[in-house]
């Protein structure tokens, strides 16, 4: 009886998010779209007692009646850096009013539904969620960098989400090929107050020779739900940088996988997260060296205020080919409640004999004796926080991009504390 | 200056402070005394606001105020400095930074502007030479990978820095060679001044040559049992600490 009862959650969500679709795919993803729909039939959400959702709790998405939502008029936010590339989407919809795009030579941006993407790296037969944005996707960027282009100033791309029950489902696709150089700024923003379901999905694909670098500032909704999955393939020489910034957000779930899938390539994926109230972040990331002589970096790091519960779990696979892989991996955390609670599990499956792999994860409070001396010297309680926290901060701050973006983080991390 | 009087305080719940009472008068020096556990640290931390001890009794009058009101960051303002036993490292914060943010929070709580860019660094040239502080240190996050000497010259840095009314130093010599423990002294004695307490607590004489006291006072059972000048450390130098111990319990019994 139970399980019956569960298909029909999943089956209402379906149905509404059906009755309620009103994008238009691209006919060069129709197939793709409609196999997902296929898939869908027998996906179910999945539960705690999954591996993969062990610390995060699906059942308040299904228990929403989500539609999807306009092109409302949200504003951007103030404190948006001034930015030469700059692509609006509202609720899933793309903001061409409010975005500018002007011609380059060699580079391609153009929302989802406009573009020529046939098909996914990532198999939505696996994932009711991105299954969910596969059947049908609403719009989010997709970028094309033609070989040996750099382009310096960092693409800014902001999503707004708005509105009650809304889901978002924003689909993104960037491929930049060889020898070329990109960096992106990306905004996710929950309007506050507002109730919306960002079911976020990208795929990266990085040439040989190229190197991508990727900020992105996610802002969530004191009620509203964030799920973004980046999915990636990285072929020879090439970097991959991504820094997340997840600055606030009732409940955030971010999945990030990288092949690499040719020698000589490097993935770092850094992050920060400052949750406080009851807000729920979850962190899953995936590194899958394929090949010899590739290096990953991962630093993620989170202050945990209030009730709040955090999860880090990060996966580094090392097969049996990827000789000389270096890997490195950090997880470390701050709990400034007694009452917030840090879930973190890193990972590593090595099968490979000739490596240099370190994981490491560590969970604390302030320390206390540090505070102390700070005070000792004049400065008071609050002012010692946020000087140990910042410094804390700053190993993940130094990573970013594009450095206008500090002070939108710096300025949270102050105000969460206050 | 400073009047402490029958002063009680515990850590979890262990009395260690049992009713000890000094005066210290601007310009003085004053040394404290006694062997392993007698409370000497305990008093340092107490009087600079460490909230793991717990003051159960006895007052702490510093120039008017009642400092056990006080929190650690008032106690600094109003002019108490404290040179930590065990400075701690502090990653990622820089020392400069953090001193410019105490000065500054110093001068906001007494109503005056905050210091100046240059009149800063020309304070930090001058006094980082006081106790021949090199400059990448000053400039280092707070004590990180530091020496045991450097930590400790760090503390005479930030002192100097801080230009204090009372600076109580929690076994500075400790852990320090005798060329350190030179460098030290010296700049400890050029802040020497009428308006400027020293209460400095050590378990050896040997700091004692360097840094001359007014008073030498002998903790023993968290209580000052014997009080001389400086020759009294001397002796204790040469005679060890039991024949206190025995006097301290023969007056108890």
């Amino acid at each position: 009886m139970d399980l019956a009862k569960e298909m029909t959650k999943e089956q209402a969500v379906l149905d509404s998010l059906k009755s309620s679709y009103n994008h238009a795919v691209a006919d060069s993803f129709g197939s793709t779209s409609s196999k997902s729909l296929v898939n869908l039939e027998s996906l179910e959400l999945p539960t705690t007692k999954v591996e993969y959702w062990k610390y995060t709790r699906t059942g308040q998405i299904a228990n929403k009646d989500w539609k999807f939502g306009d092109l409302d008029s949200v504003d951007l936010p103030e404190n948006l850096p001034v930015a030469k590339h700059r692509m609006v989407f509202v609720n899933g919809h793309f903001d061409s009013k409010r975005s500018t795009l002007p011609e380059v030579e060699g580079l391609s941006i153009l929302p989802f539904s406009k573009s020529k993407v046939e098909d996914s790296i990532a198999l939505s037969e696996e994932d009711i969620f991105r299954a969910w944005n596969t059947a049908m996707p609403q719009d989010g960027y997709v970028i094309s960098l033609a070989k040996k282009k750099v382009i310096e100033d960092p693409l800014q791309m902001v999503f707004l989400y708005s509105g009650k029950n809304t889901i978002a489902q924003p689909r993104s696709f960037i491929e930049i090929a060889e020898n070329s150089e990109l960096k992106i700024s990306e905004f996710h923003i929950h309007t506050t107050g507002s109730l919306a379901f960002a079911n976020a999905h990208s795929e990266v694909i990085v040439g040989d020779n190229a190197h991508l670098k990727v900020d992105i500032v996610q802002h969530g909704s004191e009620k509203g739900f964030h799920l973004h999955e980046i999915f990636g393939e990285q072929g020879k020489n090439c970097t991959y940088t991504q820094n997340t910034f997840t600055l606030s957000g009732n409940w955030t779930r971010n999945n990030t996988t990288f092949r690499l899938t040719d020698e000589h390539s490097e993935c770092n994926l850094y992050g920060f997260y400052i949750p406080n109230l009851k807000e729920h972040i979850d962190n899953h990331t995936i590194i899958d060296h394929e090949k010899p002589n590739c290096v990953s970096n991962e630093l993620y790091r989170g202050v945990l205020l209030d009730k709040s519960t955090g999860v880090f779990n990060g996966k580094v696979f090392v097969r049996q080919d990827a000789q000389k892989t270096n890997a490195f991996q950090s997880n470390g955390n701050i709990v400034v409640s007694d009452t917030a609670t840090m879930n973190s599990k890193p990972e590593l499956e090595i099968y490979a004999d000739d490596v240099k792999c370190s994981h490491g994860s560590t969970t604390g409070q302030l320390d206390d004796e540090a505070v102390f001396y700070l005070m000792a010297r004049g400065l008071s309680k609050e002012s010692a926080r946020k000087l140990l926290i910042n410094a804390f901060a700053e190993d993940v701050l130094e990573k970013l991009v594009n450095e206008e973006l500090r002070e939108i983080i710096e300025d949270t991390i102050h105000t969460k504390l206050a | 200056m400073l009047k402490i009087k029958d002063l009680h305080a515990s850590v979890e719940g262990k009395e260690i402070l049992k009713g000890l009472s000094l005066e210290v008068k601007p310009g003085e020096i004053h040394a404290i005394m006694g062997p392993n556990g007698s409370g000497k640290s305990t008093l340092a931390s107490v009087l600079a606001g460490n909230e793991d001890f717990e003051v159960t009794s006895g007052s702490v009058d510093f120039l008017g105020d009642d400092l056990l009101e006080l929190g650690p960051d008032e106690r600094s303002h109003k002019g108490v400095f404290l040179a930590f036993q065990y400075p701690v490292e502090i990653p990622g914060v820089s020392n400069i930074n953090f001193l410019k943010a105490a000065i500054n929070e110093r001068r906001e709580a007494l109503g005056e502007e905050p210091i100046t860019a240059k009149e800063f660094l020309q304070r930090v040239k001058e006094k980082a030479s006081l106790v021949e502080l090199d400059n990448k240190l000053t400039n280092r996050s707070v004590n990180e990978g530091f020496s045991g000497g450097e930590k400790k010259r760090n503390e005479i840095f930030q002192m100097a820095m801080l230009e204090p009314k009372l600076a109580i130093l929690d076994e500075t010599d400790s852990g320090l060679d005798i060329d350190a423990l030179r460098i030290v002294a010296n700049g400890v004695n050029q802040l020497r001044s009428e308006d400027r307490s020293f209460v400095v607590v050590t378990h050896y004489q040997r700091l004692l040559d360097h840094i001359v006291p007014d008073f030498v006072h002998v903790l023993y059972d968290g209580k000052i049992v014997k009080t001389g000048g400086k020759d009294l450390a001397l002796e204790l130098e040469e005679k060890g600490y039991d024949w206190i111990k025995r006097e301290a319990s023969a007056v108890t019994a």
